[in-house]
């Protein structure tokens, strides 16, 4: 097969629009997955000629027409129309050359259409094929030793060496590693680094990602991950016991950063629009959803709404106020971080239907939830003087559904979404104070199986063991993904 | 958007995602069942039977003198099947009520 096509081809690929506009017709018609295009797909896809839906629909690229076999063959011969595009492969026809022609250039953008689209065709797939590079015929020559996963096979699981105190960044890595996206993320190596070696967290935790899943099973020192933290995060650095919590929203903040700064697309003048929208990093892709505020003025009743990007969800665990019983399940928690809170005639918020400062309730709701959802219970009390720990029986499920806790609009969409989440890593505190004691973590890895993370030696455990577990951060993921 | 009855029920089968799960369906059963190697090599007689060195056959022509063959050669069995997977999606157009917003 030549790669490059007729030179009817050629003279139409010369002019840019051309080619955006095949790309597009591409997009819609051949690959459509998109609820968009799908609907652009159904309500144009007839043929123009006889209004049938086929055979072989063609779109001919020179015009805005549609037709079945038949028809786009007379309609390309009667306007003297040269190129074409069939619909069901994305095949080009080239009337001058009366048959279809392959070109490499076009190959690559139907390619790359392929490759973004939402769901998997596999009539798209048939006829591609897959040209390893010089890099990867290497690797398949060389390595190929396969390594077989079963269920009591421990690829994934490494021991953390205690570098003295650091029990609080081990348990932490040991939730980011077996968080399911991250991980796919950092194995099929997406992170394109551009900065100077040894200073990028992101390429740190690719190579943990690395060293965790290459089947060994000598204890790792993260001493080069703590010593980029320390340089990153100053707050954070010494020897002393950190609080894991504040570690890992120090961790997700620098990886944020290393991640825009390696992003070519992105420049400085975009800052302000990507805080607006949603961060294409991969931290924020997973770990972020937008919390919705209302504020309802009790004299008017007129809703002021605000959306903010939420990553972290701490839950108090105190008493809500004298009489009241403090909550005893995550759900719990979870109902009085979303219930409308009236605050106080000490606190009245401007209103500005009423042009006054009015009691106001306030309530808030998840606009949208993260795909890795992480709770903080906040055990840890801020007291005048000492910090006290709260170690309340908080019970939490294995599979959460957050429909309840979800803005109204959502709930009352049509296409009733899918909010289940599932319990993947636990993080427990023993001891008495923020400043004492020792963190473990539960993990699970592959589909059923629990472990023990205490420092280097990991243990086993049942699905019991780890609900049975006090809990100090809890790690759900989704367990639908919707497309976007 | 002016239309056959024909095209009514494919329009049905492209909005509930219908079509997409048939052909992926059909195409499944007739490559299990060698019917695409078949076609394969009538479609490969065809070109050395009626090409020579000055013409090969284009793909336009293939489809007419392989489309009769290959649709006689489609067994029984899967047209049985594809018949019943319409008749089930289609019976339950009404159920699924997002069709009617378009």
């Amino acid at each position: 097969m030549s790669a490059k096509a007729c030179h009817h081809l050629q003279l139409y690929k010369k002019s840019n629009k051309n080619l955006e506009s095949f790309k597009w017709i591409h997009a819609v018609f051949v690959v459509g997955t998109s609820l968009k295009s799908r609907k652009a797909k159904i309500c144009n896809a007839y043929c123009r000629t006889c209004k049938k839906r086929g055979p072989f629909l063609h779109a001919c690229l020179e015009c805005v027409y549609f037709g079945c076999h038949k028809h786009i063959r007379e309609h390309t011969k009667y306007h003297k129309h040269i190129i074409s595009m069939d619909l069901t492969y994305g095949q080009i026809h080239c009337a001058s050359c009366n048959d279809y022609v392959y070109d490499a250039e076009l190959d690559s953008i139907t390619l790359h259409n392929k490759m973004q689209a939402g769901n998997f065709k596999k009539r798209l797939f048939e006829s591609t094929h897959w040209d390893p590079t010089e890099e990867e015929r290497d690797l398949l020559d060389r390595r190929t030793k396969k390594i077989c996963i079963t269920p009591e096979s421990t690829i994934g699981l490494r021991g953390l060496l205690n570098l003295g105190a650091t029990c609080f960044m081990n348990c932490i890595v040991q939730a980011l590693m077996h968080t399911p996206l991250l991980r796919d993320y950092f194995l099929t190596e997406r992170h394109n680094c551009n900065g100077v070696p040894g200073t990028c967290l992101v390429c740190e935790v690719s190579k943990l990602f690395q060293e965790f899943y290459r089947g060994a099973r000598v204890p790792l020192a993260l001493h080069e991950l703590l010593h980029l933290i320390w340089t990153h995060a100053r707050h954070l650095a010494g020897y002393e016991q950190q609080d894991a919590h504040e570690f890992y929203v120090a961790t997700l903040d620098v990886l944020h950063q290393h991640c825009l700064a390696t992003m070519p697309h992105l420049t400085n003048n975009q800052d302000e629009k990507t805080s607006a929208i949603k961060c294409p990093c991969i931290i924020h892709q997973i770990f972020t959803g937008r919390l919705q505020s209302d504020v309802v003025c009790q004299k008017c009743q007129g809703v002021s709404t605000t959306i903010d990007p939420i990553s972290d969800f701490s839950l108090d665990l105190g008493p809500v106020s004298i009489g009241c019983r403090p909550p005893s399940s995550l759900v719990d928690c979870l109902e009085r971080f979303t219930r409308a809170e009236n605050l106080g005639s000490n606190a009245k918020i401007l209103c500005t239907k009423c042009e006054s400062y009015e009691v106001s309730t306030k309530q808030l709701t998840f606009k949208t939830l993260p795909i890795v959802v992480s709770f903080h219970l906040k055990r840890f009390q801020h007291h005048t003087t000492e910090m006290k720990k709260i170690s309340t029986v908080i019970s939490f499920p294995e599979t959460l559904d957050m429909t309840p806790f979800l803005s109204n609009c959502k709930k009352e969409s049509p296409f009733p979404s899918d909010n289940r989440y599932s319990l993947f890593a636990v993080i427990n505190h023993v001891g008495q104070s923020i400043c004492v004691g020792h963190y473990t973590a539960y993990v699970r890895q592959q589909h059923n199986c629990w472990y023990k993370c205490d420092d280097h030696v990991i243990t086993r455990a049942n699905l019991k063991d780890v609900l049975d577990s006090e809990g100090y951060l809890l790690f759900y993921h989704k367990q639908i993904l919707e497309y976007e | 958007m002016p239309q056959d009855y024909d095209s009514k029920i494919s329009l049905h089968l492209d909005i509930n995602h219908g079509l997409d799960r048939v052909t992926e369906l059909v195409q499944t059963r007739l490559v299990e069942c060698g019917w695409r190697d078949q076609v394969r090599l009538a479609c490969r007689k065809a070109i050395v039977e009626n090409g020579n060195d000055q013409h090969v056959p284009t793909v336009d022509e293939l489809i007419s003198t392989v489309t009769p063959k290959a649709r006689a050669l489609v067994p029984d069995a899967v047209k049985k099947e594809l018949l019943h997977e319409l008749e089930l999606i289609l019976v339950n157009v009404d159920k699924s009520g997002y069709s009617k917003s378009f």
